[in-house]
């Protein structure tokens, strides 16, 4: 039993090793920052797009479609959450950004389905057509309003929410002040104790009610694709789609049910960075989070909580680069430690020359670490994608990719 | 007497095929029914028309004695007719649970209820003595737990009557035995089992009654106890067969290739074929005779250096070629016409003049100064062989899936016997083409050897290979078991070699 333990935890050692390192690494004063409330507050606001990019990447790569236009479908997102945000109110451009999404997604399902369609080129094709069309829609809707421009969308009217729970982490009651139970366990500064306490008030205080309408997705996600006959169905069709033809599952019907709804979570992502964030529309707002949300996806190994995972390490990457640029600076260190055990653990698998490089490596950041007080500013921006790439090339597990994806289907035809 | 399914006349007719000519089956309930033939006799057509895969042209079906018009696998599995394929219809990636119970319930937002199924797939595993873990996932299991979760599948769906297409092509020994054992639980717990093969053993090892097919008519069902394995061949094979016209020309003593008893087994220990050896000699066409799976097709494959030998020698010419690559060998004056065209042969993507220089583009014809290919040369090539060999196409700039299958075998044949090889193989150059194609690529064939080709030819064909070979060599479990002479071999005899029955 306890073996079983000690053997999952160390086959989950990609995971559990950052996490130890930080922990520590954020005992020293000067890195304090690492695991404060701030820190995982904001990272839990960056990591939202991000990880609804990821799970719309898993609904339609589980029917079989590759969607490399999660991105084209978030910049619907964020145009039409914006303008029905400004016409209608926050929860209402909630919605019209998912149906921005959704109709980009049907586009890419007609393309890809019905039309056999490359779905590379198809996707490429909707991101291509997507940020046209925002800014083409931007001019013409808002074109006589103030402070909007080509480029630049009104603020939205309304507001969606926010929530802090009371007693646990000091929100308010009939207007009335309550006690703030992690905050105190977060300031005594206590080893371990504090820094958990520092991650819980994250999620606690101060928590748009937008994130936990999208949190609340990944279980529903879980539910609905591997519990539901509906959930069923939309996976055979990415791994066997002649079998499932042959059992009467309507394969055409799973696979635009998957595409729409992978369009709708990427507009709902594109959404949330308008409504819970700057407010407004802007170009370029996505910045290629669709691309990293499906990279977060394979991070997560197409299963809904590793998404939230792997968007979770990049969120929390960004996060530090913007808070305290000087944390940054303690990731050297977790890098070099990082490589350091992962080198140990080739050098037992007799992997030699993975080992060496990684050695290398290590001692490559550690001296980095010890001979400077902080990191170029350039760097810090490449933060999040540097963690994000190491991590992802350095996870080697064996991802379960479905069988026939990217593979286009024909009625009748055997494949 | 109790029948599961009867049919009267029925007839199917695909362009150009005949593939079923009023056949009239009877099959009894609680019973092991066997249906065999040759490939392409018509088992497979019948079959996907009991499970309403395609309709027939005419006749009548009926099911547990009542009328019965199909026109989907829903409504096959409706009446109880439940199919286990070949080719396993199964998703790896999800569990055996899961692919059981896919597409019983309507796409819907509900709880799957995976206990509920659990429970109620334990009970027919019990009922049927089946055992499989329902929880793994279909990509850990074996081939034989693979059919099994087929088979549960549908069961689960309420079959009572299977039907299994060559269930034990994909199977080693011990697991037909495994098989075997709950075939026969299925049948005391009166399921009805149609099973289709060309195995004579085994269908005399499992079967309680037999209907032959051959040639899209049914030639007889009779009992087990009934009937002796040469009487089975030999309905199968049949027994006409036409005369081979007498050849002018006579064969010369050099070998062209000689083997010294080679041996290859794959990965997993199992023996490809052993010790075998023979030689073709100039202006020879050596036919080699063998059920499909018996070792001939690894052996062709390792004279052209696809497959590797564990021990003994080719000899190519007089020359050593066990350490030559695949290009040397075809370089050095192979040719090869490998038994699926689509697959192998072309690649159907790429026009005519393409598909005439692949696996060619470094000999002399082709190859410019710069790293380039004389594409002048290589259309007046392809021109060449289409007007040789008559092939039906606008131009050279055609694409190869453009073109009807005879056509394409003929461009095969015409490429490689283009550059005047010295040996051809020739595995299956005729299989699934229209007759006048057929007859057009014998007699290319005869007039090649009478020019002084060697040729290796692998047929299922019995008719093509009597009437072309010299020499028949019979394969029969990974070894050589008998040469003949074509002149004096009759079909009877050499079905008995191929299913082992004469030694």
């Amino acid at each position: 039993m306890t073996q079983n333990i000690f053997r999952s935890i160390f086959r989950r050692y990609i995971v559990i090793t950052p996490i130890l390192l930080v922990l520590i690494v954020a005992q020293m004063e000067e890195y304090s920052q690492l695991t404060t409330s701030g820190t995982f507050g904001a990272a839990i606001r960056l990591a939202i797009p991000i990880m609804l990019a990821g799970l719309g990447g898993l609904y339609s790569e589980k029917t079989g479609v590759v969607n490399i236009g999660l991105e084209g479908m978030m910049i619907m997102g964020t145009w039409f959450g914006a303008w029905g945000g400004f016409t209608f109110g926050a929860w209402q451009g909630v919605f019209i950004g998912m149906l921005g999404g959704a109709l980009f997604g049907l586009i890419h399902a007609i393309a890809t389905v019905s039309f056999q369609v490359d779905h590379i080129v198809s996707g490429v094709a909707i991101n291509i057509l997507a940020a046209g069309v925002a800014r083409f829609l931007n001019v013409i809707a808002f074109e006589d309003i103030a402070f909007a421009s080509s480029t630049a969308s009104p603020r939205i009217t309304g507001d969606i929410g926010k929530l802090t729970v009371p007693y646990l982490a000091g929100g308010q009651i009939n207007g009335e002040e309550t006690s703030n139970l992690f905050g105190y366990i977060e300031e005594l500064n206590i080893f371990l104790v504090s820094d958990f306490a520092g991650l819980v008030l994250g999620f606690l205080s101060n928590i748009s009610h937008l994130t936990i309408f999208a949190l609340a997705i990944v279980p529903l996600s879980v539910f609905v694709l591997w519990n539901t006959p509906i959930g069923l169905q939309m996976r055979s069709v990415g791994e066997y789609p002649t079998g499932s033809e042959s059992l009467g599952v309507n394969v055409y019907l799973m696979k635009y049910i998957g595409v729409t709804i992978s369009g709708a979570l990427s507009g709902l992502a594109g959404a949330y960075l308008v409504i819970a964030g700057t407010g407004i529309y802007l170009e370029g707002q996505t910045g290629g989070r669709g691309f990293i949300g499906l990279a977060s996806m394979l991070f997560g190994n197409y299963k809904p909580f590793g998404i939230l995972m792997g968007s979770g390490l990049f969120g929390f990457a960004d996060a530090l680069q913007l808070r305290s640029p000087k944390a940054v600076h303690g990731l050297l260190v977790i890098i070099a430690i990082f490589l350091f055990v992962l080198a140990l653990k080739t050098l037992f698998e007799k992997k030699y020359i993975p080992s060496l490089i990684s050695l290398v490596l290590s001692s490559g950041f550690l001296i980095w670490f010890l001979n400077s007080e902080s990191i170029p500013n350039q760097f810090v921006y490449f933060t999040p994608h540097i963690t994000t790439l190491i991590v992802l090339s350095f996870s080697n597990q064996r991802i379960k990719l479905p069988e026939k994806i990217g593979v286009p289907y024909k009625k009748g035809e055997l494949n | 007497m109790n029948l599961a399914i009867n049919t009267k006349n029925i007839s199917k007719s695909y362009p150009g095929v005949l593939a079923n000519s009023n056949v009239s089956v009877q099959i009894e309930k609680s019973s092991i029914h066997a249906i065999v033939g040759e490939n392409g006799a018509g088992k497979s057509t019948l079959m996907k028309i009991l499970y309403g895969m395609t309709k027939p042209d005419q006749g009548e079906i009926e099911v547990f004695n009542q009328s019965a018009s199909m026109s989907s696998p829903k409504e096959a599995i409706n009446l109880g007719i439940g199919m286990v394929h070949q080719h396993f219809m199964l998703a790896k990636n999800l569990t055996v649970l899961e692919n059981i119970i896919l597409g019983i319930d309507k796409p819907s937002i509900k709880n799957l209820g995976l206990k509920k199924y659990k429970k109620l797939i334990e009970e027919v595993m019990s009922t049927y003595s089946l055992d499989i873990d329902l929880d793994m996932f279909v990509e850990d299991l074996s081939v034989g737990e693979k059919q099994r979760v087929e088979i549960i599948k549908v069961l689960f769906r309420g079959a009572k009557i299977l039907i299994l297409d060559e269930p034990t092509a994909v199977l080693v020994p011990q697991e037909v035995n495994e098989l075997f054992k709950n075939l026969n639980n299925l049948k005391q717990n009166s399921v009805t089992i149609i099973f289709i093969s060309h195995k004579l053993d085994e269908v005399l090892e499992i079967a309680d009654d037999i209907s032959v097919m051959r040639a899209g008519e049914l030639i007889d069902s009779v009992k087990n106890e009934n009937v002796s394995k040469t009487e089975l061949a030999e309905m199968m094979i049949g027994k006409s067969l036409p005369t081979p016209p007498p050849r002018s020309t006579e064969t010369k003593q050099n070998k062209i290739i000689d083997i010294k008893s080679i041996t290859s087994e794959s990965v997993d220990g199992r023996k490809f074929f052993t010790d075998v050896s023979f030689s073709v000699f100039e202006s020879e066409i050596l036919g080699i005779a063998g059920v499909e799976g018996n070792g001939q097709k690894e052996v062709v494959e390792s004279i052209i250096g696809i497959q590797n030998i564990e021990s003994g020698e080719i000899f190519f010419n007089g020359e050593n070629i066990n350490n030559k690559t695949t290009r040397q060998r075809l370089e050095s004056g192979i040719s090869f016409i490998p038994e699926d065209r689509q697959l192998q042969a072309m690649i159907m993507d790429m026009n005519l003049t393409n598909n005439v220089i692949i696996g060619r583009q470094n000999i002399e014809k082709y190859k410019s100064n710069l790293a380039t290919v004389k594409t002048k040369n290589a259309i007046k090539e392809s021109e060449n062989v289409i007007s040789l060999f008559d092939v039906k196409t606008p131009n050279t700039n055609t694409l190869a899936t453009a073109l009807s299958g005879g056509n394409q075998q003929k461009f095969v044949v015409g490429r490689e016997l283009e550059d005047n090889p010295s040996l051809l193989i020739a595995s299956q150059p005729t299989r699934g083409i229209d007759i006048g194609a057929q007859s057009l690529i014998w007699e290319k064939l005869r007039q090649s050897r009478d020019n002084g080709l060697a040729v290796l030819l692998i047929s299922a064909d019995l008719e093509e290979l009597i009437g072309l070979s010299d020499r028949i060599i019979v394969f029969y479990q990974g070894s050589t078991v008998k040469e003949l002479s074509s002149d004096d071999v009759s079909p009877e005899d050499l079905g008995g070699y191929m299913t082992g029955l004469k030694k």
